[in-house]
């Protein structure tokens, strides 16, 4: 079921992230187009603005150009009625806009044939009238006035002018139709634009709803799978402290009982070492008389007797006696352990150059006798932990090296040691006779032993050492070829923690 | 011991390899009070308490204690006799046993017991303390019980 509901959050989170990105890709496309649409739209917006200024332009240069028209007649007539000068300079002064006018309104429609055609027309009809208007100023100014106002009555001046008065309202009506045309065209444009933005928009909405409705999801079951999580984790706290107090209560009882058997052990020791005992000193009154039948009356003493009495007897006890004493040593052994694993751990701070210095000194004798080089590494790690503990620990070691030391060479013991996370490791290497690798695991075994037995010992130092170390939640592990020296690598906690308290 | 009146040894002791031996060794330092010997805290504590012969009416005792018996721990008879209403509360009691666990020794003191003697494994060193023990009867005085002075 676990696995089950791991899965599913793992699923969804291939599904969320390719929603996520999806979405977020759409998004980003919709900002796009708007933008695109935007910019066409400004651009088409701008050409039509554009267009539509043209055909203000257009319609100006027109009104500017009747008006001059009309200022040149006004001056025209003025001068033929009045004869004055500056009626005269007023018509010169129009007369000389006019064809620059003329100029500005074809260049400015030059890109429309139907105005272009207007425009020739104009042009055509206002070169047909300024000879006239010119001939009756001319006539006036060299005094042949009535000559001139003759000319003006003939009044082809004043049709021509009408008809270029209606020429130019074509053209004027011309771009007033252009400019319904792109005013259209602008209108346009700008709804174009409304409805691409409101599209967009519209995406955009539609992906950030769907985006929050997916994340909020997402998150519900994240938050799900979380406390699903932490309720894994809580069960997994309360197994793995189970299995602790279980494991705290397999061992108490194993410790219990190691206490109750050896001692029940004991008891039936005393006995048979008391009775020994007993019948050594009847055996030794048995001799005494056997001695003394043999001396008063020797055909009572047969070989058998003699010899069951000087031999049989002595070896009997004697196997008995080293029998029950080696019973007593591994009866002491056990009852240490368990009273060892029963002590109260108190963690201090060690500074471990300082206890290794003491066990040092401790074997200092030894050392001197059998001409050991000592080294310490400087600056060893500290650690917080038992200090009796982990000096009986070291201290075994030790003492190990010191008593396993390969003869016909100088011996050698160097101490290392350095941090892993939050682990301190430390290293006892010898140069000491070593052992068989097929050995290694048995050595922590108790009452298991290696080697050559030219030591005195019980196998009981390296199963101590074992158990102290699993105490203080450390671990210990031997690397050593035979002849080739060993080294003992001892890791501990760099803080002791008591397992009751996890 | 006792001037006017002889000492009762209560030997409580499951083992009776070890009860014999502790016989023959308090016997061997030259001690000839009776010695009592039982092999449970029951049928022990009516003795001591009930018994018309037994320690509380009749007569001075010294108890010898061992503290892995069959029906009940020694530690539970010693707090039985060295109760504050019990009148054998200032008779002496020796543990003897094979425990020497630091704490049960405690816990004997703090009940009240008068000497802790730990059974030593070698025959030779116990038959000494034995007997060590067996001259130290020799010398100890041991107070009359109430209803024995009446």
């Amino acid at each position: 079921m676990v696995r089950l509901s791991l899965k599913n959050v793992a699923v969804s989170d291939a599904w969320f992230n390719r929603l996520v990105i999806g979405a977020v890709s759409l998004g980003f496309l919709a900002l796009l187009a708007t933008g695109l649409a935007a910019y066409l739209s400004v651009q088409e917006n701008q050409y039509h603005a554009s267009r539509v200024n043209h055909t203000f332009q257009v319609e100006q240069a027109i009104t500017d150009f009747l008006s001059a028209m009309d200022r040149a007649e006004i001056g025209r007539r003025g001068y033929l009625l009045t004869g004055v000068a500056a009626h005269a300079e007023t018509y010169e002064s129009a007369r000389k806009r006019l064809s620059p006018l003329l100029a500005r309104i074809r260049d400015l429609t030059r890109d429309n044939p139907r105005q272009q055609a207007n425009v020739a027309r104009l042009i055509a009809l206002t070169r047909g009238d300024l000879p006239f208007m010119d001939q009756s100023i001319a006539l006036v100014r060299s005094g042949q006035r009535d000559e001139g106002v003759r000319l003006f009555r003939n009044s082809v001046g004043r049709r021509a002018i009408t008809v270029l008065r209606a020429q130019a309202t074509v053209m004027m009506d011309e771009e007033i139709r252009l400019l319904a045309i792109r005013d259209a065209a602008t209108a346009r444009s700008i709804r174009l634009f409304y409805v691409t933005i409101a599209t967009a928009g519209a995406i955009l909405l539609l992906v950030g709803v769907g985006s929050i409705r997916a994340i909020t999801g997402y998150t519900r079951s994240l938050a799900t799978s979380r406390d699903e999580l932490r309720l894994l984790n809580t069960d997994l706290e309360g197994a793995v402290r189970k299995r602790t107090a279980d494991l705290q209560r397999a061992n108490g009882e194993i410790q219990r009982f190691a206490y109750i058997v050896s001692h029940d052990l004991r008891s039936p020791l005393v006995n048979i070492m008391g009775f020994t005992a007993e019948l050594e000193s009847a055996g030794e009154r048995l001799r005494a008389t056997i001695a003394r039948a043999e001396a008063e009356a020797p055909h009572l003493v047969d070989k058998e007797t003699r010899g069951a009495a000087h031999e049989d007897l002595p070896e009997a006890i004697r196997f008995i006696r080293t029998s029950t004493e080696k019973m007593d040593r591994l009866i002491n052994a056990i009852l240490r352990l368990s009273r060892e694993g029963r002590r109260q751990i108190m963690p201090e701070r060690l500074d471990m150059n300082a206890v290794f210095a003491g066990i040092a000194d401790t074997h200092r004798h030894q050392l001197d006798a059998k001409e050991i080089d000592f080294s310490v590494a400087t600056r060893l790690p500290s650690i917080a932990s038992d200090r009796l503990a982990i000096e009986q620990i070291l201290g075994n070691i030790i003492e190990n090296a010191i008593k396993y030391m390969a003869p016909g060479r100088r011996g050698r013991i160097e101490i290392r040691g350095h941090m892993e996370h939050d682990r301190a490791i430390f290293e006892i290497a010898d140069n000491g006779r070593g052992i068989d690798p097929k050995d290694h695991d048995r050595i922590f075994d108790l009452f298991r032993r290696s080697g050559m037995q030219d030591q005195a010992g019980e196998g009981i130092g390296l199963a101590h050492t074992r158990a102290l170390a699993y105490r203080l939640g450390g671990t210990i592990s031997v690397e050593s070829e035979l002849g080739r020296g060993a080294t003992f690598r001892i890791n501990l906690p760099a803080a002791f923690v008591a397992e009751q308290e996890v | 011991m006792n001037s006017h009146q002889p000492v009762n040894i209560i030997m409580i002791e499951d083992d009776e390899g070890h009860a014999r031996l502790i016989e023959k060794n308090i016997r061997r330092a030259g001690i000839s009070n009776i010695i009592n010997h039982f092999t449970d805290g029951t049928s022990a504590l009516a003795y001591l308490e009930h018994a018309p012969d037994g320690p509380t009416h009749n007569g001075p005792a010294l108890i010898l204690l061992d503290l892995n018996l069959p029906d009940m721990s020694g530690i539970d008879v010693l707090g039985r006799i060295k109760a504050g209403t019990n009148p054998l509360k200032r008779t002496p009691v020796v543990v003897l046993t094979t425990t020497d666990d630091k704490i049960e020794i405690e816990r004997c003191y703090d009940l009240g017991c008068n000497v802790y003697i730990t059974k030593p494994v070698n025959y030779e060193s116990f038959a000494d303390a034995i007997r060590q023990l067996g001259l130290f009867l020799s010398v100890i005085q041991v107070p009359d019980l109430p209803e024995a002075n009446d």
